[in-house]
């Protein structure tokens, strides 16, 4: 979900923004600040709304850059527990999959938060890739050559946030590990209505026929 | 001592309780914000896309792509139902058909001893989907 959050910040104008008004230096460092950043229970700022009010341009002692304190509003995405969110297949392998929603895409959907029963179907000669297939109905036809529901990026999937979790900043990152994430949403897609939106356009169609 | 090291000052960041109570958008009004941000850029210069971050433009992308209305004043006015602000961005964004889809991706709109029978969401997702219809 977006918000727009109003905060409060002190901040000090470095001096290669002196050549700028006020307003313009301080709209700049905010955005500097904060535009692509998270913030832990903020979220993922996106981009600053307005400026509502700026004071202070005192000059501590021994400091050659003033200091405000700016109120102003910033358009966020915090996604909460329970929220329903549309996104793309990013990668599907053994442990789950992966989902992006373009500008964010650490998002999660792990093995025992697919629809039960799943089966995973490994791509061969990739490492780890696959598809994951839910085997709905009755056994012949989830067997059959072109399973039903399946997982395959084609069209975006629906998922339900279950955890946010904003894991601290590492103070060492092993090599070739993954990039450090300031968030991590995880999600499931085992309920009535989840899951890649095409599996529930044939349901509604199928009840529309009889 | 005012350090130098303006990353670590999120501990500064006031975020108190009221600012955490923050106005939801949905996403036809977050695509709104950002489009006119971004014809305010290139009004200033000849290459706006130079100037708006990556997470800028994808998140434009993403509102777009999923927004439901072209008039979200109109869709405010079904606030009439007292549904609280999260509550009306979640039904906004995804434009539930029936009452028991409103159920299930808002669960709280039934909960906590509302006035909220389904004849009354049936009204509310009523009122959304004609505002859809006659934008």
């Amino acid at each position: 979900m977006f918000y727009l959050s109003l905060i409060e910040h002190t901040l000090r104008l470095p001096p290669h923004l002196l050549h700028l008004s006020v307003d313009e230096a301080i709209k700049s460092e905010l955005e500097t600040l904060f535009l692509d950043k998270v913030i832990a229970k903020l979220g993922l700022c996106i981009s600053v709304y307005d400026i509502r009010s700026i004071k202070g341009g005192f000059i501590f002692p021994g400091d050659g850059a003033s200091t405000y304190t700016v109120e102003f509003r910033l358009i966020v995405f915090r996604p909460f527990i329970g929220e329903i969110i549309v996104a793309k297949l990013k990668e599907s392998d053994a442990s789950g999959l992966r989902l992006s929603l373009g500008f964010f895409d650490d998002i999660y959907i792990p093995v025992h938060l697919l629809p039960t029963p799943s089966r995973f179907e490994a791509i061969p000669n990739t490492r780890n890739q696959g598809r994951w297939i839910w085997d709905f109905g009755d056994a012949e036809e989830a067997q059959s050559e072109e399973p039903r529901f399946v997982i395959d990026g084609s069209d975006p999937i629906k998922f339900r946030v279950d955890s946010v979790i904003y894991p601290s900043i590492p103070l060492e990152q092993p090599e070739n590990s993954k990039p450090f994430a300031p968030m991590v949403i995880t999600g499931t897609i085992n309920y009535d209505g989840l899951g890649p939106v095409s599996w529930w356009e044939e349901a509604e169609m199928i009840q529309e026929d009889e | 001592m005012m350090s130098g090291e303006e990353e670590e000052n999120a501990a500064e960041l006031k975020i108190g309780e009221e600012f955490l109570k923050a106005k939801c958008l949905m996403n036809c009004e977050v695509a709104l914000i950002l489009e006119h941000k971004y014809e305010q850029l290139q009004q200033m210069s000849d290459d706006p896309m130079n100037q708006v971050s990556q997470v800028f433009e994808k998140s434009l992308q993403y509102v777009k792509r999923f927004s439901r209305y072209k008039n979200p004043d109109a869709v405010r006015q079904v606030r009439e139902y007292q549904l609280a602000e999260f509550e009306l961005c979640v039904l906004g964004n995804l434009c539930p058909e029936t009452v028991e889809e409103a159920i299930a991706m808002v669960p709280s709109i039934k909960t906590k001893g509302r006035a909220h029978d389904d004849d009354a969401i049936e009204r509310m997702l009523n009122d959304l989907s004609l505002i859809k219809k006659f934008e």
